[in-house]
């Protein structure tokens, strides 16, 4: 008796030891990071490295472009997972498996890897894309594919896809209406919380943007990095703050159609 | 006049033949019920109708158009689902106009019509409500009141009751009914629910594995099943083996008592083995008012179900039930004890097959 209740506050314990490890190492050099870019004035703690990275014209370019790149891969990988996923669930069961497996790949074939074969086969005749923004695009499509294809799935699975087709079909509907008007509205929530994590990866990316020379945050900051100190760290800072303020808002919106996701449940 | 038709339909899936050779008209305005047991094909059926599966063989006929091979959105079908396949992300109202706004009708007969469907179902109070805020019950009428909106040639229901309680069931079942009669829609319903099938139709299609058994009013199906399956299936019905004794007289043996049919021997030769059956109410303890069989048996059991007692009773050596009103003055025999029993010549049916 008392030896299985000593067990279990040691294992009580040790849970605890391990989870407050755990987010030291995640917050500790965050933390540090944020005290470092306070302290860009000399003996006071200021604002000033986020201030001078607010008065950098080349950090709003660059962030900007990131997020319309971010904005364009969620536009169009929206466009291709959602109906990919749909006609997987009603028609084509069988390819379920083979197409998680290729979402999956990106996990698998290093980032760099990637970009030389993109470089490679589309830097010349008749391909000769590689200067073409939507290369970028696509390129970031590929990269958060796992992610936006296994939410939209996720979603689906929440509701009665083939059901709710026949209803739109026998009302009249078409393909486009019944995607647009049922589908798609029905599994929101799921499609947000793939666009943030999409939008997450877009932000933070590096090499692809990198080595197709496309203006973007993460290499304008590793440039930046080399050149000062205090500012980069404000820049991590301001990114990571965006990022999980995304995150904040999928928890909000998620909320907000939770009763709608239970009813599609039904 | 033919409303809906639908000739020598089969259909397989990867080989295995689920519909065969189904056969059916349906006037304007009928209500007609698939009955059967679970897997014997009607869903697959009733989705052939409205576009979901194509017929590997066969052809359906609307309104003297072919539609066997168009697509569920160019058919002019309403569909009730199991599930009621409510839209979640629509209101009452908006799930109601879904099939007018596809038409493309004008925002005043939207609301003209919404607004009719909503009476129709009596929900009015629920129109700007979601359909998880609405009970099982109130969602199927709201789908019901979707389907009917725009005006379909037929309406098709597949075990529309079956996800409800039996209350609901039962006093949506008759709700249907009315709507069905008023509007004068074609309907097509599928159950497994012999009651509810009895109760609702005008016809009954009674179906067994894949194909189709008899076909007839509730009144032809319960009392002159042709098939030992419908005997058995539609109501509970006494069945036991007999032997023909004398065609022409209409004799039987069943297990060495004899019994007098009705029926038509003259196709069955002296020695056939045939099966007969007898519906539990066609029997009733004899009085000096004297019938066609009158048979000796002994009380093997006594069930009070309500409104009716069923007696168990032993002829010769075959089972039977015997179903009588209950009352407060019913004198019950006792368990065991011998007694005589009648029933007409007209109860006795033979069956084929
Ligand atoms: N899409 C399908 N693919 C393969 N077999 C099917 C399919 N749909 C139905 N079946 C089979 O056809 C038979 C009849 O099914 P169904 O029409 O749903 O029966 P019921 O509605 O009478 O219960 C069943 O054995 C079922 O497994
Ligand atoms: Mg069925």
């Amino acid at each position: 008796m008392n030896q299985t209740s000593d067990k279990k506050r040691g294992g009580k314990f040790w849970a605890w030891f391990w989870m407050i490890l755990g987010i030291l190492y995640f917050f500790l050099p965050l933390v540090a990071t944020f005290l470092f870019s306070l302290r860009a004035k000399l003996g006071v703690l200021s604002f000033t490295a986020y201030q001078h990275v607010f008065n950098d014209s080349n950090f709003i370019y660059n962030f900007s472009y990131s997020v319309l790149w971010g904005v364009l891969t969620i536009i169009v990988g929206v466009l291709i997972f959602v109906p990919t996923a749909y006609l997987i669930r009603l028609k084509l069961p069988k390819f379920r498996l083979p197409v998680e497996f290729i979402t999956m790949l990106p996990f698998v074939i290093p980032a760099i890897v990637y970009v030389f074969s993109l470089v490679r086969t589309f830097s010349q005749p008749p391909l000769l894309i590689v200067n073409s923004p939507a290369l970028l695009v696509a390129g970031y499509v590929i990269l958060s594919m796992p992610y936006m294809y296994s939410a939209i799935d996720t979603g689906l699975r929440a509701i009665d896809v083939q059901t709710l087709t026949e209803a739109g079909q026998s009302l009249g509907a078409g393909w486009g209406t019944i995607l647009f008007k049922i589908i798609l509205p029905n599994i929101r929530t799921a499609i947000l919380s793939g666009a943030f994590l999409s939008f997450a990866i877009v932000i933070g990316e590096l090499i692809l943007a990198q080595y197709l020379v496309k203006p973007a945050f993460a290499p304008y900051m590793t440039y930046l990095i080399q050149q000062k100190a205090y500012e980069p760290a404000a820049m991590a800072i301001i990114s990571f703050a965006l990022t999980w303020a995304a995150m904040g808002i999928i928890q909000f919106i998620g909320r907000g159609s939770e009763q709608g996701q239970i009813a599609g449940g039904h | 006049m033919t409303h809906l038709a639908l000739s020598k339909i089969s259909k397989d899936f990867g080989g295995t033949t689920v519909v065969q050779d189904f056969n059916l008209d349906v006037k304007k305005g009928e209500f007609v019920s698939f009955l059967g047991p679970s897997g014997c094909g009607k869903t697959t059926t009733l989705r052939m109708i409205a576009g979901f599966e194509m017929p590997t063989a066969g052809q359906i006929v609307m309104d003297d158009v072919d539609i066997t091979n168009q697509p569920p959105n160019q058919r002019n079908v309403g569909m009730i689902f199991q599930a009621y396949a409510l839209f979640p992300n629509m209101t009452v109202t908006q799930n109601i106009g879904f099939g007018l706004q596809i038409r493309r009708e004008s925002r005043a007969v939207i609301k003209q019509r919404t607004d009719e469907m909503l009476a129709l179902i009596n929900l009015e109070k629920h129109a700007d409500k979601y359909p998880y805020q609405l009970s099982g019950g109130q969602q199927q009428r709201v789908s019901l009141a979707r389907a009917l909106a725009v005006r379909p040639q037929v309406l098709l229901l597949d075990e529309p009751l079956s996800a409800l309680d039996a209350k609901i069931r039962v006093s949506l079942r008759s709700e249907i009914r009315a709507i069905q009669k008023t509007l004068g829609i074609t309907a097509i319903f599928v159950t497994h629910d012999q009651e509810e099938a009895l109760s609702i139709s005008d016809r009954i299609v009674v179906m067994n594995a894949g194909e189709m058994e008899q076909v007839g009013t509730p009144f032809e199906v319960y009392n002159f099943p042709q098939t030992r399956f419908v005997a058995n299936f539609v109501g509970s019905l006494n069945t036991a083996n007999a032997e023909v004794t004398d065609p022409a007289k209409g004799l039987l043996s069943v297990g060495g008592v004899q019994f007098i049919t009705a029926s038509d021997l003259a196709a069955r030769k002296k020695g056939e083995a045939v099966r007969v059956s007898i519906r539990p109410e066609r029997f009733s303890f004899l009085s000096e008012h004297k019938k066609d069989n009158a048979l000796d048996c002994v009380i093997e059991n006594i069930t009070f179900l309500g409104s009716v007692v069923r007696i168990q009773i032993k002829i010769g050596d075959s089972n039977f039930n015997m179903d009588t009103f209950n009352n407060p003055f019913l004198e019950l025999p006792k368990l065991g004890s011998k007694e005589k029993v009648t029933c007409s010549k007209e109860a006795v049916l033979v069956l084929d097959e």
